[in-house]
């Protein structure tokens, strides 16, 4: 099968500093050297614990952030350098509360972003009512975003997510602060997504999550790749999931 | 360059403007102080024209605080609501994104000029005069041009950097003062002087300033703005190859989220 993603010893250091006069210089290794590949079609997890470099591995995939070194491909092309192919035929989805513009309505915030990736005028319309109804944001369409809970602005996230029908969508912790419906809406979207044959990049912290949806993943920590296979070869042994998560952490920081 | 983003992007832009009390305090509140403030302090200077520096100064105070506190703080408040990551890697091109947002709020930050020309008209009841209005018309739209300009450029700046607030609040009062948006700019010492006349701005507030005064010799009309619109694609040039740096910059130096 295609391979849509390439990661190869991808590597990238934040650089900060601090100090008036004397300008002390700190640099942290988020991404240290990790390589892994997502087939066309997979749904991959990236796991790991806060701080690990899963979100940093997103953004360079994203085209959002430039590796310092190694390399990340998506659809064959340098995620910096040939960006401009890229970024038409990709989305992300952070999750949180971020990301969509509260002062527009649901359709008005899809109705930009369509703009932005340049879909046909007479196409927008029918694509933006279909994945309200997707969404089930139908019904709030025309209200301001900042009258929406928590879970309704993740679920207008998704919609934008949604909009250029990518063909890899990346998705950083989609399910955080959503409510069981809302979480059960989304598995079933990533689900039909895949059934479509589209590519969906995940991260998250439900490690059941990740059982039920993920082809394969790969476990980082301290911005290394510490475990990697399909959920059942990782588990191993061990009865879930977790526990097996739990004992991989526990002896690369013992 | 699309149209239709450029379009969209506007239209979006001034709903959120709007929607904003700081931006409507800019927009409405600033020029009405402003013009009582600078008609107290014109009233007893001799000069008969309060068009000139009443109006026009608190018009263009106002203009300037609206797109310093909106086109250049809309990248941190894009920033800070996760949206600049969004639009940056979307399709359509960066650079005709912000400049619609650019355009979207230097045109509603023109009622500024309206707003104040009605506050001095009703308040004061001062004979408020425009000698050439034709050309205060070429004026105001080779102002337009060069504030969009300048905007742009700022912007495109603060996108490099998150210490967004701090910039914007540097540069609203400096650039009023060298501009001469209230005074004139030969009052300034030669030195500064000569950093006004490197400010597009400063030459299109003498152009409407002298539309508003009548313009008795076109020649030096044509000849300033000929020096505005040169200035404003000489910044326009500069834009864009700041914008095309950017582009790879903002990603290796990760300025497009808070940390």
């Amino acid at each position: 099968m295609e391979t849509v993603i390439e990661v190869r010893d991808a590597r990238r250091e934040y650089v900060s500093r601090s100090g008036v006069w004397k300008r002390e210089k700190r640099v942290v290794k988020a991404v240290d050297g990790i390589s892994f590949e997502v087939r066309r079609g997979e749904i991959f997890g990236l796991l790991g614990q806060n701080g690990a470099g899963k979100t940093t591995t997103i953004k360079m995939l994203t085209t959002l952030l430039a590796p310092t070194g190694g390399s990340c491909r998506v659809l064959g092309c340098d995620t910096f350098g040939e960006e401009k192919r890229i970024r038409p035929r990709i989305n992300f989805i952070f999750g949180g509360e971020m990301g969509v513009y509260r002062r527009l309505s649901a359709r008005d915030n899809l109705r930009y972003f369509s703009n932005l990736y340049l879909l046909p005028r007479g196409e927008q319309e029918k694509r933006i009512e279909r994945i309200l109804g997707l969404v089930d944001l139908a019904e709030r369409a025309d209200d301001l975003a900042e009258t929406y809970s928590k879970g309704m602005i993740q679920r207008l996230q998704i919609a934008r997510g949604l909009i250029n029908d990518p063909e890899i969508l990346f998705m950083d912790e989609p399910t955080v602060g959503l409510d069981p419906v809302g979480a059960r809406m989304l598995r079933d979207i990533i689900r039909r997504l895949k059934e479509e044959g589209r590519t969906v990049l995940l991260t998250t912290h439900n490690l059941a999550e990740v059982e039920e949806l993920c082809d394969r993943l790969v476990i980082i920590n301290k911005g290394k790749v510490i475990a990697r296979g399909t959920p059942e070869e990782i588990k191993g042994g061990f009865d879930t999931l977790e526990d097996a998560y739990v004992k991989l952490i526990e002896g690369v920081s013992a | 360059m699309s149209l239709a983003v450029l379009l969209a992007t506007m239209r979006v832009q001034m709903k959120q403007s709007f929607a904003r009390p700081m931006f409507r305090f800019c927009l409405i509140a600033n020029p009405i102080l402003n013009t009582v403030l600078l008609y107290e302090m014109y009233r007893g200077s001799g000069e008969e024209s309060f068009m000139a520096y009443v109006v026009l100064g608190a018009g263009l105070m106002g203009l300037w605080s609206c797109i310093c506190f909106s086109s250049a703080g809309d990248i941190n408040r894009e920033r800070y609501s996760g949206t600049l990551a969004l639009i940056f890697v979307a399709p359509a091109s960066f650079p005709t994104i912000i400049l619609g947002k650019i355009i979207g709020n230097t045109l509603l930050s023109l009622l500024t000029l309206g707003i104040s020309l009605v506050t001095a008209a009703v308040l004061f009841r001062t004979p408020l005069m425009l000698e050439s209005p034709l050309y205060f018309l070429f004026a105001l739209l080779a102002a337009v041009a060069a504030f969009v300009v300048i905007s742009s450029v700022v912007a495109c700046l603060l996108t490099l950097s998150r210490k967004t607030e701090l910039y914007m609040n540097c540069i609203e009062i400096p650039i009023i003062l060298l501009c001469g948006f209230v005074f004139p700019v030969s009052v300034l010492p030669a030195a500064v002087r000569a950093v006004s006349y490197a400010l597009s701005p400063t030459y299109a507030v003498e152009l409407l300033r002298m539309s508003v005064w009548g313009v008795e010799e076109p020649a030096a009309f044509w000849q300033k703005l000929g020096i505005l619109l040169g200035l404003t694609a000489l910044y326009a040039v500069l834009s864009a190859l700041l914008y095309r740096r950017i582009d790879r910059r903002v990603r290796v130096a990760a300025t497009l989220e808070v940390a």
